[in-house]
């Protein structure tokens, strides 16, 4: 037990001490990429608008002119000091975009997994145990549909369908321009605000904003929850216990419910929190097919107007959230796993 | 199990919810009366006020009048802040705004008088010192994104007494007064905004204009309320404005249909407004003048448009109508002169040069006079990234229509707007494609910047004769004497064909059915009067 945990220890300050130059390197290669790209925010925002001696005199106030190491110091100084500075291109510190697009985020990501298990998990369920049947063709289909199917493309059917030809849905944004003017942003989650300020006009309409893109993100998520809990299932449903449960007569649900499903459930309980991370941005098509006001479509605006100190911001905070859940991830698997360690 | 089973019921219940919103007939929410303080009391027709909704493309760079030089975030800071002087709704003519009256002490200072009792949002004191401290900030602060140089023309602003304000200039500048309508002249309380830096945008951006900013949500939304303590002569339609941020044309449509919001306001695409047009029984479509031009540059010094007549024969050969009609849907109107129609002194100098309709026996005679070898090889460049997708469509049949003339073959290039707009700079682009949007409506805006010896475009055209008429118009305060300057400039430039007009844009807008106010806004100054919009 000792030995155990003592390589236990050893795993996880392995894993600790490579975040150092893991980070570093995601740092400079942000860096660097920022800078071989054509254009910067100045060019962006007022070519076209100065002559080539204003904008090159912006530039250099700008500090653009800088040798390159200079500003990487810079950077990494600032980085290191937890200041990550203001946006050039409008005027928002980096911590306030982060807070306000990141909550965003949070609310599509949350729903949109939590859509994706209530769908994916019985269904993925049934297909499993009923292999070769008709639900497991059908179950199959409908993950690799969804899964297949570009998220902009099936945004906009929904739009199409549930907004402009039903006009069931707002289609797009938070919230109604009222109601977000009306609410206060206390955690800047639309729902959660809406229920904290006892606003029943703001919660529904909260959901009704939410339906369409969360859906759309959780439809996409829900045909790798099918695959993975299927595939699984049908492995674990192969084990000499689930033999002998059957054998002791325990009844056909209660087998897959208790014994199988269980340990089903671990590698998709892995895969799942890197898709939580990798949600961070991934949710970035949906944001932008919705007006939804996230991080990934922010990130978008600040690439396109090649604003340094934003992206550098927020794609740092990025790498160090994926560092971090990749980490925990590690460490679970280690905690379960003996083997992982060695 | 039981953790499980909670689990469960939690996340069955949230899909439901979304669910049963989602089966929940979605109508727009309609905009309540509220007890919101007009600044000044003019309740439309008898009716009560009501807070509109704006929506539009626009982004905003700083609230704070240092930090922006661009038309979103203008747009807010118009409706926040006093400036001097305004420009009259409907007309480009330059009115009092803070200021009581402003004159021409000599050709290179101008004095101006503040109204009387005049104070911020917050109830401090808005006099000379102020308006000093908030145009040196501009210039102080330099921001990368501000209107710093359009203050270049300033030697030195200095405050007499406490209600006179002196600007002394380096040279006579006609279009000072202009320059003070622009957000480089908005007046800001030296209490609350740091001279050496731009202050956060939110609330705390403070001004004596109509409206106060009550809360502020950077990309998604802005709303305002009306200043109880603005003194102005500006009559509130509306109890508040709340402009809504989208991310892109398409949604901004929808939400116009839908009723999500009042008016959809910049930038609807042409084949989005022809569709507009058509719902009749839901929104209306609402044009006024706009003077945003696009048009064609030659670097006279990259063949072959370093050729007089190769320019000249292209000249010739556009058919301006057919672009307007085929390509933007009537939406923008054809453009015979860098000046836009509606600016004092603006002429059809290339219609007068070039005819109204392409002459390809003309520019053919021209060719071979010239002893030029057709077709002419000309490759001409476009960009996707910042004049919208359109331009594409634009170019294709300006190629089209060079081409059916037999006496140009044309290759088109894009780039991105990065790439774009250094390539032309550093003479890698022989015709290209740019759009001018103006920051005054004067015509002086579209003549000095692009005539001027060397260019502003670095296209190597040089005509001391333009370069001296313009020197004189800017400082001329004869204005009959001015107008006529300024027709010379567009005839000499006609003939020189350093550049192409193509087409003058409209303003243009959809509303909902019961709006009203907005073509009251329209005119050449681009300034969004949200004062003037209301509801009946």
């Amino acid at each position: 037990m000792a030995a155990s945990s003592g390589s236990l220890r050893r795993y996880a300050l392995t894993r600790l001490a490579l975040i150092i130059p893991m980070v570093l390197i995601l740092l400079t290669v942000v860096f660097l990429l920022m800078r071989v790209a054509p254009g910067d925010p100045i060019q962006a925002a007022l070519g076209g608008k100065l002559s080539a001696a204003q904008l090159e005199e912006k530039r250099r106030a700008a500090g653009f002119t800088k040798p390159l190491i200079v500003q990487y110091a810079e950077y990494i100084k600032q980085v290191f000091t937890l200041n990550l500075g203001t946006a050039i291109t409008d005027n928002q510190p980096i911590t306030t975009v982060l807070k306000v697009n990141g909550a965003a985020t949070l609310e599509l990501s949350f729903t949109a997994t939590l859509i994706a298990l209530v769908i994916g998990v019985p269904i993925g369920l049934r297909a499993g145990r009923l292999r070769d049947s008709a639900f497991d063709a059908g179950g199959r289909l409908f993950g690799i549909i969804t899964y297949a199917a570009p998220v902009f493309f099936v945004g906009l059917l929904f739009q199409l369908v549930f907004s402009k030809w039903l006009n069931w849905l707002p289609n797009s944004g938070m919230l109604s321009p009222i109601d977000q003017a009306e609410l206060p942003a206390h955690t800047h989650l639309s729902v959660v605000d809406a229920i904290w300020d006892h606003n029943m006009s703001a919660f529904v309409d909260s959901l009704k904003h939410l339906a369409m893109p969360s859906f759309t993100l959780g439809l996409l998520l829900c045909g790798v929850v099918i695959r993975l809990i299927r595939t699984n299932l049908i492995q674990t449903l192969k084990g000499d216990y689930v033999e002998a449960a059957r054998a002791r007569g325990v009844p056909e649900h209660k087998v897959v419910m208790r014994h199988a499903f269980r340990n089903a459930l671990v590698p998709v309980v892995t895969v799942m929190g890197l898709q939580a991370a990798l949600l961070l941005s991934g949710a970035v098509l949906t944001e932008e097919t919705f007006n939804w006001p996230g991080i990934g479509n922010q990130l978008v605006t600040y690439l396109n107007n090649r604003d340094y100190t934003a992206v550098q911001g927020i794609i740092t905070i990025f790498a160090l959230a994926v560092v971090f859940i990749s980490l925990l991830i590690d460490f679970v698997n280690a905690a379960i796993d003996p083997r992982v360690r060695y | 199990m039981r953790r499980q089973q909670l689990f469960a019921t939690v996340a069955v219940v949230a899909t439901l919810s979304l669910a049963a919103a989602a089966c929940s007939s979605s109508k727009p929410k309609a905009a309540s009366p509220g007890s919101g303080t007009a600044a000044t009391s003019a309740p439309a027709a008898g009716g009560k006020l009501q807070q509109i909704v704006l929506g539009t493309t626009d982004k905003v760079i700083s609230i704070d009048p240092a930090g922006a030089y661009d038309e979103g975030s203008w747009v807010l800071q118009w409706n926040i802040y006093q400036a001097l002087l305004k420009i009259k709704a409907g007309t480009s003519d330059v009115v009092p705004d803070a200021a009581s009256g402003c004159s021409w002490t000599n050709t290179t200072t101008y004095t101006c008088k503040l109204n009387p009792g005049l104070t911020f949002s917050n109830g401090d004191p808005l006099d000379a010192n102020a308006v000093v401290y908030s145009i040196n900030r501009v210039i102080k602060i330099n921001d990368p994104n501000g209107p710093s140089s359009l203050l270049s023309s300033m030697k030195s602003v200095a405050a007499q007494g406490t209600d006179t304000v002196v600007f002394t200039l380096n040279a006579p500048n006609s279009v000072f007064p202009y320059i003070l309508t622009t957000g480089a002249g908005n007046i800001v309380d030296p209490k609350v905004f740091p001279a050496d830096k731009l202050l956060p945008d939110g609330p705390g951006d403070i001004g004596s204009g109509v409206y106060t900013l009550s809360k502020y949500t950077a990309n998604q939304q802005a709303v305002l309320t009306p200043n109880p303590k603005y003194k102005g002569d500006d009559v509130l339609a509306n109890k508040g404005f709340i402009v809504h941020y989208e991310q892109t044309p398409a949604t901004l449509k929808l939400d116009v249909e839908q009723g999500n919001v009042d008016v959809a306001w910049r930038s609807l695409s042409p084949t989005d407004i022809a569709s507009l047009q058509t719902e009749t029984s839901k929104v209306k479509v609402v044009k006024g003048n706009g003077i945003e031009i696009r048009y064609l540059v030659f670097n006279t010094s990259l063949p072959p448009a370093k050729d007089l007549a190769t320019r000249q024969a292209v000249a010739y050969s556009i058919d301006r109508n057919a672009i307007a009609n085929n390509v933007y849907n009537g939406t923008v109107t054809p453009l015979y002169s860098m000046v836009p129609a509606g600016l004092t002194g603006a002429t059809q100098a290339y219609k007068d040069a070039y005819g109204a309709t392409p002459d390809p026996a003309k520019a053919k005679a021209v060719l071979a006079a010239a002893g030029i070898t057709t077709p002419v090889n000309i490759t001409i460049w476009w960009t996707p990234s910042h004049y919208g997708a359109v331009s594409g469509d634009e170019y294709t049949e300006i190629k089209r229509e060079l081409e059916a003339t037999g006496l140009f073959k044309v290759t088109l290039q894009s780039a991105e707007w990065d790439a774009y707009s250094k390539a032309y700079n550093k003479d890698q682009y022989a015709a290209f494609e740019l759009g001018w949007f103006p920051d005054y409506p004067d015509a002086d805006d579209y003549l000095a910047p692009f005539y001027l010896k060397g260019g502003f475009y670095n296209n190597h055209y040089d005509n001391p004769a333009i370069d001296t008429l313009i020197t004189q118009e800017e400082g001329e305060t004869d204005a009959t004497k001015r107008t006529a300057e300024l027709q010379q400039i567009q005839t000499l430039a006609a003939k020189d064909v350093p550049t192409i007009p193509v087409w003058q844009g409209n303003q243009v807008a959809a509303t909902g059915l019961t709006v009203t106010g907005v073509d009251k806004t329209f005119d050449p100054s681009y300034i969004f009067r949200m004062w003037l919009i209301g509801k009946s």
